[in-house]
């Protein structure tokens, strides 16, 4: 089943490097766009300062800058058109969302795994597992 | 327990709060608050001496910072548009919260007026997190709620210089200073901070740390409070750290490592969770009076300058921390009000941080487009540095 579009989710983590690796083979495989997505947390939430918020905010821009051009330069390498996007929000529902509005086949992402938090909550690729509007390929 | 060993026992709660604050994305403020509570209470600590003043020249550094951190340009273009706001969320709660204060709860009149600026704040960092994460700061609704929220800001120092003061002799040298101070220091900075600044040693901090120091040393023997001054002070410096945001930053790395900690574990120490537990019905009262003059006064208001974002805007306004935290330690150190109407101030100024936050960004979130983030995605590259806290992606 060949793939036109195919969002990856990164996050800097060597698990989501290594599922971008794979989306990246994938794309190039079947002449696939590749969009990568990055969601940004949210802001300290009731700050006292606005320093606190700027300088949280200036880390997070920098962290993302770097995230997005890392991406970019990876894709240029592979020879794989690619468009990278940040998002603010929860994870999975970011994902799942956006790739339902953007018309996706396939969503790609990595499983770092957190014993306790898995447990208790589920992880970001189960979440997106059962959300998403597509084939979802979880890269270990 | 000694001095050293409440030192110690301070220094790691404030560690503790710093990786709570990372884990969990809450302000480290907030935390520090209710960890102060907490070592207060169960500990049964008094307040040390160092430990208050640190705190108190936290709260003058943090003012200070308040006002250099407002956008002065952006104020200049808005004012006429925010100044109703701002004044009326001032006003409205100071004066409901203070009748009400005065005439059911019993406070003196001067115990009513701490009341009434306690609760008539606004949070700008508060507003300006939300704003930021909506994109609205860039937009013009953003830009008004800013700029009222400084007018707030500004007439609740106002209130806190002005309102206390028993005139002495003092308060000409005390008035002279500040004018000298706020004139010649924006003159003086670029040649002071070209010839010793960007040093490791730090003599621009020291200058300001030094002319804080002035204000509240001066403003004590003037029976006033330096809260206006050094509001002001900030606020006319703030072209400068435009311009040098490596030294704001600095300074920001010396407040928030050393001083502020204090101040926000000095005000947790003092809440008295006996006395807030046994005086639930009037800390909602409290908490009612703030809330329905604040959107009594703004809603109207806010449907003609910041449509179709009145709700959230007036959520926004009803926000308060900073200098409800100062003005409510304020009172407490001058011994005009005693610890049971501090801890409910406090306790009040915590909710309106949370609660009207809280129901703006659940239900009246104005999905503003986030372009930066585009944008953002499509910068040069720059060096890798360290992620910071949030949801992971490829967990």
């Amino acid at each position: 089943m060949p793939f036109a579009r195919i969002l990856v989710a990164i996050d800097g983590s060597e698990a989501s490097d290594h599922a971008f690796g794979k989306a990246l083979e994938l794309a190039e495989l079947t002449d696939a766009t590749l969009t990568a997505l990055a969601i940004e947390g949210p802001l300290p939430a009731y700050a006292a300062t606005v320093g606190e918020v700027e300088e949280v905010k200036r880390e997070k821009d920098r962290f993302f800058g770097a995230l997005a051009a890392n991406a970019r330069s990876r894709a240029e390498q592979a020879g794989v058109e690619i468009e990278v996007e940040l998002r603010p929000g929860h994870a999975a529902e970011v994902i799942s969302d956006y790739a339902a509005a953007g018309g996706y086949d396939l969503i790609v992402l990595g499983h770092r795994g957190h014993f306790l938090r898995d447990h208790l909550l589920g992880s970001t690729a189960d979440r997106v597992a059962e959300h998403a509007p597509c084939p979802v390929m979880i890269v270990r | 327990m000694s001095d050293i060993a409440i030192a110690a026992l301070l220094a790691g709660t404030v560690l503790v709060a710093s990786t709570i604050s990372v884990e969990i994305g809450l302000s480290v403020a907030l935390i520090e608050l209710f960890l102060g509570v907490v070592v207060g209470n169960v500990f049964h600590l008094a307040v040390p001496t160092w430990l208050s003043f640190l705190g108190s020249f936290a709260g003058m550094l943090l003012t200070f910072q308040a006002g250099a951190e407002v956008d002065v340009p952006q104020f200049r273009r808005e004012w006429k548009a925010s100044l109703s706001i701002g004044l009326v969320s001032f006003f409205a709660p100071f004066a409901v919260v203070g009748t009400l204060c005065y005439f059911a709860l019993g406070w003196n009149p001067r115990q009513a007026e701490i009341g009434g600026l306690a609760l008539s704040t606004t949070s700008l960092a508060v507003v300006y997190a939300v704003l930021v994460e909506t994109g609205l700061n860039r937009e013009l609704v953003g830009k008004r709620l800013m700029s009222a929220t400084f007018v707030t800001d500004i007439a609740t120092v106002a209130g806190l210089t002005i309102l206390f003061v028993k005139p002495t002799i003092w308060v000409i040298p005390f008035a002279i200073a500040s004018v000298a101070l706020i004139v010649g220091l924006p003159k003086a900075s670029p040649w002071f901070f070209g010839r010793y600044g960007n040093r490791v040693i730090e003599p621009e901090i020291k200058l300001v740390f030094a002319a804080l120091f002035l204000l509240m040393w001066l403003g004590g023997r003037a029976n006033s409070q330096a809260a206006l001054p050094a509001f002001i002070l900030g606020l006319v410096m703030s072209n400068h750290y435009v311009k040098h945001r490596q030294e704001q930053e600095r300074m920001r790395v010396v407040a928030f490592a050393f001083l502020t900690p204090f101040f926000f574990l000095k005000g947790g120490m003092n809440v008295s969770a006996g006395a807030l537990w046994a005086n639930l019905g009037i800390l909602a009262v409290l908490f009612v009076a703030k809330m329905v003059p604040k959107f009594a006064g703004v809603y109207p208001l806010a449907r003609r300058y910041t449509a179709p974002h009145a709700i959230f805007t007036t959520l926004l306004m009803s926000t308060g921390l900073t200098f409800g935290t100062i003005t409510s330690l304020y009172g407490l150190n001058a011994g005009i009000i005693d610890r049971t109407q501090f801890s409910l101030l406090i306790a009040v100024v915590v909710l309106s941080a949370i609660v009207p936050t809280a129901i703006a960004q659940r239900f009246f979130h104005p999905h503003a487009e986030t372009e930066q983030e585009h944008e953002l995605a499509h910068e040069r590259p720059v060096p890798p540095v360290p992620a910071p806290a949030q949801e992971g992606v490829g967990s």
